[in-house]
């Protein structure tokens, strides 16, 4: 009897196990290896050691802006992010009428696809006949030529990334539901004010789902790509631009490897951008023990 | 949560409602410029309030040579074949997880979940290989075939939900003849259809507006889905040429329209899924 359910265990879980085996652990070893060859796609791997991370690291001054440009975009943007959408769940948890439909109004904007929201934002972002620029105008401001500006176009992803806050808010309101009524009552007897106890209840009873928020939104902002490639540049070998000033760590592989068809080279880009994920991975979750606070504590003290 | 004052409850509607219109602006802009004459497009001139209505744009894009009717197909046949990939195998392999024992299957779960972690980027240059010597290239296959491994966060969502049916269950079903596929199929699989139908939407909304596999792996304008057919509208043209915005923009709100239905029809569900999910699991 525990032979045979052995045996279905494995019969059932073959085919992930298969998939795994074909599509991840098989091209993971692959692109190591191919990370430590020169490739073109056509002709056999030419071995070369570590040269390509050599390159990578000191020789290759575009791949360093990218990364700078990388760690800029995810550094701001999601904790920018989660500020926004902490700020707009304050309000959205008061008691009013509404509430249910200034939710959905603000979440509307995280459904739309990546392509039609670059697309959008393109022309959005235009210099003068763009929306945004207009609206400036109103109160007198001239607004830059966004993503045409080496030091306007980052600001300009950052500012097109908050639209989307509203993924973060569900996620923030449905982390507030959980939170026992009888907190809030006791603050209210003390005499503790909403802003209070926002702060003091709230705020820390969130910090799990805050934690879980900001490491995914770093691990995907690390991995931007289509909004690089549709709204700087022309799409392509141009993206990335001006003066590589938006240029960032996927869309450069992606050039690598699709565009030049330097697959060794574009491995190597793969495997720094993975260990830098872990890292981040990591670090977020050693620190968070300093600053999560997690329900079990309250009942084990 | 107890009563404010009404000043309080102003100061929170104004706030509100100024993010909202702010956070709503370029979703009316998107459907003012789709609804623009050419003239308007040509020169630029989209007004934030639809000035015009040109409901014809929307009859246009699947008219003319655009393309819009195939890229739409392409789309739908891309997200139908995904999900079913995703629905029967993942809850197969979660049964598996959830319900039989085997030497190694913590070591295997372990793996399960860590690769949830691995960036797509590091796989993807010999997954390109693969698919290429596969002559995949230009089909929909590299980005459907996958799916029909499962997907690891599927697979732990749905081990999850099937730990919470009673073992009970299987036992009778035991002793009544049914072998471990069957049990699976008679009595796991209509037990967690709500949460079958999570994957389900997950799957349409990780696969409908796919934008990076595409663009690698279809180069065939006739087999390209949606999103990147909507992309190649507004890039065809070459620089100091003017994109059709008002097409491009009827292109993404027939991206994002489904997006929206889903997530309307699917936040309802999920409400009545974590209410029949929350306390003793099924009812």
């Amino acid at each position: 009897m525990r032979k045979k359910e052995t045996l279905w265990f494995y019969l059932l879980v073959f085919p992930w196990v298969f998939g795994f085996i074909i599509l991840t652990l098989g091209p993971m070893l692959y692109s190591f290896f191919l990370s430590l060859t020169n490739w073109d796609l056509f002709t056999s791997p030419k071995f070369l050691g570590w040269d390509n991370y050599i390159r990578l690291f000191t020789k290759d001054k575009i791949f360093w802006k990218t990364v700078f440009n990388t760690l800029y975009y995810a550094f701001i943007s999601v904790p920018l992010g989660m500020l926004f959408s902490l700020f707009i769940t304050y309000f959205l948890n008061r008691p009013i009428k509404g509430s249910a439909i200034y939710r959905t109004l603000y979440y509307i904007p995280a459904t739309v696809p990546g392509v039609a929201s670059a697309l959008l934002f393109k022309w959005l972002l235009a210099p003068d006949a763009g929306m945004i620029n207009r609206f400036l105008a109103i109160f007198g401001v001239d607004g830059p030529a966004w993503l045409l500006e080496p030091d306007w176009v980052k600001p300009a992803l950052i500012l097109m990334s908050l639209w989307t806050v509203g993924a973060n808010i569900t996620l923030l309101m449905a982390g507030m539901k959980s939170i026992p009524a009888e907190f809030y009552e006791a603050a209210e007897l003390d005499g503790a004010s909403p802003i209070a106890q926002y702060y003091r209840i709230t705020l820390p009873l969130l910090t799990p789902v805050i934690f879980f928020n900001l490491i995914n939104g770093l691990i995907g902002a690390l991995q931007v790509f289509t909004q690089i490639y549709i709204m700087t540049g022309t799409g392509g070998a141009t993206m990335g631009g001006p003066n590589n000033a938006s240029m960032m760590i996927v869309p450069y592989l992606f050039n690598n490897g699709f565009r030049f068809y330097k697959m060794g080279y574009a491995s190597a880009i793969a495997w720094i951008l993975f260990v830098l994920v872990m890292i981040l991975t990591l670090l977020v979750f050693r620190s968070s023990s300093a600053w999560v606070y997690y329900e079990t504590e309250v009942r084990r003290s | 949560m107890s009563k404010i004052s009404r000043i309080e409850k102003f100061f929170t509607h104004l706030v509100l409602t100024g993010l909202g219109v702010l956070l709503a602006a370029p979703f009316m802009y998107m459907i003012s410029m789709s609804l623009a004459s050419d003239a308007t497009t040509s020169k630029l001139t989209f007004t934030f309030i639809p000035g015009e209505f040109h409901f014809k744009n929307f009859i246009r894009v699947f008219t003319s040579n655009l393309n819009f009717g195939q890229f739409l197909l392409n789309s739908l046949t891309l997200v139908f074949f995904s999900m079913v990939g995703q629905v029967l195998v993942s809850s197969l392999v979660a049964y598996a997880f959830a319900r039989l024992r085997a030497p190694g299957k913590e070591i295997i779960f372990i793996v399960l979940l860590s690769t949830m972690m691995i960036p797509t980027e590091v796989t993807l240059i010999p997954q390109f290989v693969l698919f290429t010597k596969l002559d995949w290239i230009n089909t929909l296959l590299p980005l459907i075939v996958p799916n029909f491994f499962g997907g690891a966060y599927n697979i732990f969502l749905l081990r999850q939900f099937i730990t919470r049916i009673p073992v009970e269950l299987d036992e009778a079903a035991q002793i009544d003849g049914l072998n471990f596929f069957g049990i699976y199929v008679y009595i796991i699989l209509p037990l967690i259809r709500p949460a079958l139908v999570a994957v389900a939407i997950f799957t349409f909304v990780w696969n409908w507006g796919a934008f990076f596999g595409p663009l690698i792996y279809v180069n065939d304008v006739s087999k390209m889905p949606l999103a990147l057919g909507v992309q190649i509208l507004s890039a065809t043209n070459s620089a100091g040429q003017i994109p059709p915005w008002n097409l491009v923009m009827v292109g993404a709100l027939v991206l994002t329209v489904p997006m929206i239905l889903v997530y309307f029809f699917g936040q309802r569900f999920m409400d009545q899924l974590s209410l029949s999910g929350g306390s003793a699991g099924i009812k």
